[in-house]
């Protein structure tokens, strides 16, 4: 076996098995931010390798003799938020995040999903509600009664950090002002374009995110395939749905295959999509097959990219002039992609901005789990020192990669949270406006 | 891909110094680590050498350099310097350390009873250090509920004679459990917990006249001192400090526990936070899977990652991946230690004598000082003292051939000046032979 089967092989290693590397060194339970705010998690270590022993292969039948196959022992698997940090602390290389969604999943495997974790699983379905209605949806969402019938009936706490919809979606939009050409990856040229993988958020909540990742994407030369997609499925995956996920992860993957084959890199703006394009599909949804393979090795987030193209000496750095300072959050999902923090090093490049890593664990709300009745103050908590941190900068903005954590940050602090691609296209737009100035002004004014 | 001036492989003492150092100096420098290192399962104090009979730890060190196999044949010149540096940077975290390496080699209780030889301590546990006067009480005191730390046994180990190496010890040693406020039926009481509760004011108010009134009733007030488990707080931990000190009527002093050890987590936040700082990356999270080599020369560090390696070009490979225990040696079923991302020459005794008949005699097992060899300048060897390995490497840390850190107590000293000297932090003034300024040219031009 060559040291890359090897490495492919050690990467591909069940999850679940690798509980038997565990030392009970507890290393874990030091990061895991969710029992740092709450008794009622007893951490990492217990729910993860500790409980696995105890659980059967997804399948397996009972066994003869033995008491009722118990699926999971310890309930309070539900309680981890999947933010990875105690995967990424382990000294001993166990999946503990990965083993946690595992028996989320086992734990709902029999059951009807309870209709909360099916639709906040679902953010294509409510967008594809919500964006004709918008104006009317957006005045629910922020009216307090309607809040409270929705945390009653449904479970989303009342204060959760619900994004507003966009009263046209990004696709919409899109199609409008480009016409829908460029579908199939024979009309264009891999190495002078890449594919966009919007995810839901962009498309139905934030379609500013999207439009500063192709302004940015074009400035540097790059033309924008927008291909048909669906949810990536993440959402379904974190609430223990994988059946739906699949569902959802197979039709991106027949579509997005077809450009990865053909030497197209795809590109997403949000963190969660990408890492699960890269990464979920294969892992956690046991599609390991050469599609999944093919998208996930062609995958980039945005940030990756464009640092990418910077150290290849093809990105366009003329950046306008920002004064200021810019605290940055780099989200958990991100930390998993394990690839540095691309974000910070492109946002050095704007001329005066003081771009700064926090360097703080997770702020809480974890994709969808802070939106739950039951876990919001949780997720608050978790926050906390986030949000001091923020509001102790002084700072009037900050940056941060991923959709679900802007929208806490942005309710708990009142501070503005941009995605750092949104800051990018800004700042090309700064430089522009600089230079037509000049070129403008009398010499003599 | 990401260029560096130079990168380090291992968040241990030697790969943080490291670091730190290059940081500190203006160098672009990654710290690459698959999970957290022995900070976290360490005491938190800086082990310098100490041995039987050496009252001193320059003695001691001294000792061992007579040793040329011996790691301090190469860095005790860089040794005291090293540790001035490091301490200095961890006051300005504010987390002093107390103690030199002129200062006597003291007895110093553990958790289970029995004492250790410590000189360099952090300032939580530096009571301990100074020598007992004639009518000086200790009082072991710990919460009741807490399943680390049990003062009957602990005073009853300390009690025993030759518990104190035969010099004097307190006059009498007494045990105090103490009942703090919502302690005792909490789920999960781990150290971590308890340092966390101690960062609420109000609660170690409490605690305090807890633990006070109970050393009054049990009649144990008087000249003395007392051992509390080591979880007086932890980003907080310095004012949680000053309280105990000025709110108990004895003087207190902190007893590591079993890990995850409180100290040792405070000893990597502080250097990390020092990093972060000083510019520096720090991830942790997956492992560095391959080293890049053309023409003899180091030329990228490829982690592994989501999708694909994260690869980070640099010239500069400081390799601090710990010895077995961290990971830097793998052990062979062929019986063989080797080294996993260079394949370097690994010093180790034939595998008929890894299963020593007394693994705990006093001259120390055979495979404690297994490693790597390495010149003055930290590069690696063969046995025959040839260059191994491309250019650009240095080795530090408990990966260091010839070291038996459990018996000379010496892993931290080892570790510091290694990390240090590797970063070429001994000629200040004079340019980084290793970090070459062409390096960055070529990235942006
Ligand atoms: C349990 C324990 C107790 C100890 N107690 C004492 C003591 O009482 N007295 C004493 O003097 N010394 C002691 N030591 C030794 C001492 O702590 C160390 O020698 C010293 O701190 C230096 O450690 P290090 O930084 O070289 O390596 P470590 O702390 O072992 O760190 C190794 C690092 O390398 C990383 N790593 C390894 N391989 C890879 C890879 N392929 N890719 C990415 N990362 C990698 C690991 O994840 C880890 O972060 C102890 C060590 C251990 C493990």
């Amino acid at each position: 076996m060559s040291i890359t089967e090897l490495i492919e092989a050690a990467a591909h290693e069940p999850v679940t098995s690798t509980a038997d590397g565990c030392l009970k060194c507890n290393v874990c339970n030091t990061v895991c931010p969710v029992s740092r705010v709450t008794d009622l998690f007893p951490g990492p270590k217990y729910v993860g390798p500790q409980a696995q022993r105890f659980r059967l292969a997804p399948g397996s039948p009972p066994q003869a003799g033995s008491v009722m196959p118990v699926l999971s022992p310890d309930h309070t698997v539900d309680l981890c938020s999947g933010c990875g940090f105690c995967t990424n602390a382990c000294p001993a290389g166990v999946r503990i995040a990965e083993m946690n969604s595992r028996a989320r999943a086992q734990m709902r495997a029999d059951r009807r999903p309870h209709l909360r974790d099916w639709l906040l699983g679902q953010p294509d379905l409510l967008g594809r509600v919500g964006v004709p209605l918008a104006p009317l949806a957006n005045a629910a969402l922020r009216n307090r009664a309607a809040r409270w019938v929705g945390e009653t009936l449904v479970g989303v706490h009342r204060h959760a950090p619900l994004p507003t919809f966009s009263r046209r979606s990004f696709r919409t939009r899109w199609s409008r002002s480009r016409g829908r050409r460029l579908r199939a990856p024979g009309s264009a040229d891999p190495e002078r374009s890449v594919v966009y993988f919007h995810g839901c958020a962009a498309n139905y909540y934030e379609p500013e995110v999207a439009e500063a990742a192709i302004s940015v994407l074009e400035r540097n030369g790059l033309e924008v395939i927008v291909p048909q997609q669906v949810c990536c499925g993440l959402p379904l995956i974190s609430n223990g749905l994988y059946a739906q996920a699949r569902a959802r992860a197979r039709h991106n993957l027949t579509t997005l295959a077809t450009f990865a084959r053909a030497g197209f890199r795809i590109v997403g703006t949000s963190t969660s999509c990408t890492h699960t394009l890269k990464a979920e599909y294969r892992e956690m949804l046991d599609l390991d097959d050469e599609d999944a393979r093919a998208v996930s090795g062609a995958t980039w987030d945005i940030c990756e990219l464009l640092l990418d193209l910077h150290e290849r000496d093809r990105l366009d750095t003329r950046f306008g002039r920002s004064d200021r300072h810019l605290p940055y959050h780099p989200p958990c999902q991100l930390r998993s992609h394990g690839i540095g923090l691309p974000a910070l090093d492109l946002l050095a490049l704007v001329p005066g901005l003081d771009a700064v890593d926090l360097d703080l664990d997770c702020c809480g709300v974890a994709g969808t789990y802070g939106l739950k009745r039951e876990k919001y103050d949780i997720a608050m908590a978790v926050g906390q020192p986030l949000f001091r941190k923020l509001r102790e900068s002084g700072a009037d903005e900050a940056a941060c990669d991923s959709e679900t954590c802007r929208w806490h940050i942005a309710k708990a602090t009142g501070i503005r949270v941009r995605h750092p691609v949104q800051i990018l296209a800004a700042a090309y737009v700064a430089y522009a406006a600089a230079e037509a100035e000049a070129a403008g002004a009398p010499s003599d004014g | 891909m990401p260029s560096a001036d130079a990168v380090v492989v291992g968040a241990g003492l030697a790969g943080l110094s490291a670091t730190l150092a290059l940081a500190e100096a203006g160098a672009r420098v990654h710290l690459l680590a698959k999970g957290h290192a022995s900070t976290h399962w360490a005491s938190g104090g800086l082990d310098v050498a100490a041995l039987p009979r050496a009252v001193t730890v320059r003695e001691a060190v001294a000792r061992l350099a007579d040793d040329a196999r011996h790691p301090y044949a190469i860095l005790s010149d860089a040794l005291p310097p090293a540790l001035e540096w490091i301490r200095g940077m961890l006051q300005h975290e504010g987390l002093p350390y107390v103690g030199t390496i002129d200062g006597p080699v003291v007895p110093v209780p553990t958790s289970i009873g029995a004492t250790r030889p410590a000189a360099i301590l952090p300032a939580a546990q530096a009571a301990a250090l100074r020598p007992w006067e004639p009518g000086e009480r200790l009082v072991v005191c710990g919460p009741g509920g807490f399943k680390d730390y049990w003062p009957h046994a602990i005073a009853r180990g300390l009690r025993r004679a030759g518990a104190w190496w035969g010099s004097a010890g307190p006059e009498r040693v007494d045990p105090l459990v103490v009942e703090l406020p919502g302690v005792r039926d909490r789920l999960n009481l781990d150290a971590i917990e308890l340092a966390r509760l101690f960062e609420e004011p109000g609660w170690r108010w409490d605690a305090f006249a807890a633990i006070r009134r109970a050393l009054i009733i049990g009649g144990l007030d008087g000249p003395g001192r007392m051992a509390l488990p080591a979880v007086l707080g932890l980003d907080d931990h310095a004012a949680v400090l000053a309280e105990a000190t000025s709110e108990l009527p004895l003087e207190p002093f902190e007893v590591p526990l079993m890990p995850p050890s409180v100290p040792g987590l405070r000893l990597y936040r502080a250097l990390r936070a020092a990093i972060v700082r000083a510019g520096g990356r720090v991830q942790i999270g997956q492992a560095v899977v391959r080293i890049g080599v053309r023409d003899g020369r180091v030329v990228e560090v490829a982690m592994e990652a989501a999708a694909r390696q994260f690869v980070v070009r640099t010239d500069m490979l400081i390799m601090a991946t710990g010895g077995i225990a961290g990971g830097g040696l793998v052990g062979h079923p062929d019986g063989t230690l080797r080294e996993p991302l260079l394949d370097l020459p690994v010093e180790a005794p034939p595998a008929m004598s890894w299963l020593a008949r007394e693994p705990l005699a006093a001259g120390g097992h055979p495979l404690e000082a297994a490693g790597i060899r390495s010149d003055a300048e930290l590069r690696p060897v063969d046995a025959s003292g040839r260059p191994a390995g491309p250019a650009g490497v240095r080795i530090c840390g408990s990966l260091l051939a010839g070291q038996r850190y459990l018996r000379e107590r010496c892993g931290d000293g080892v570790a510091v000046a290694s990390g240090w000297l590797a970063a070429g932090a001994h000629r200040p003034s004079a340019p980084r032979r290793d970090a070459p300024q062409s390096l960055a040219g070529e990235v942006a031009g």
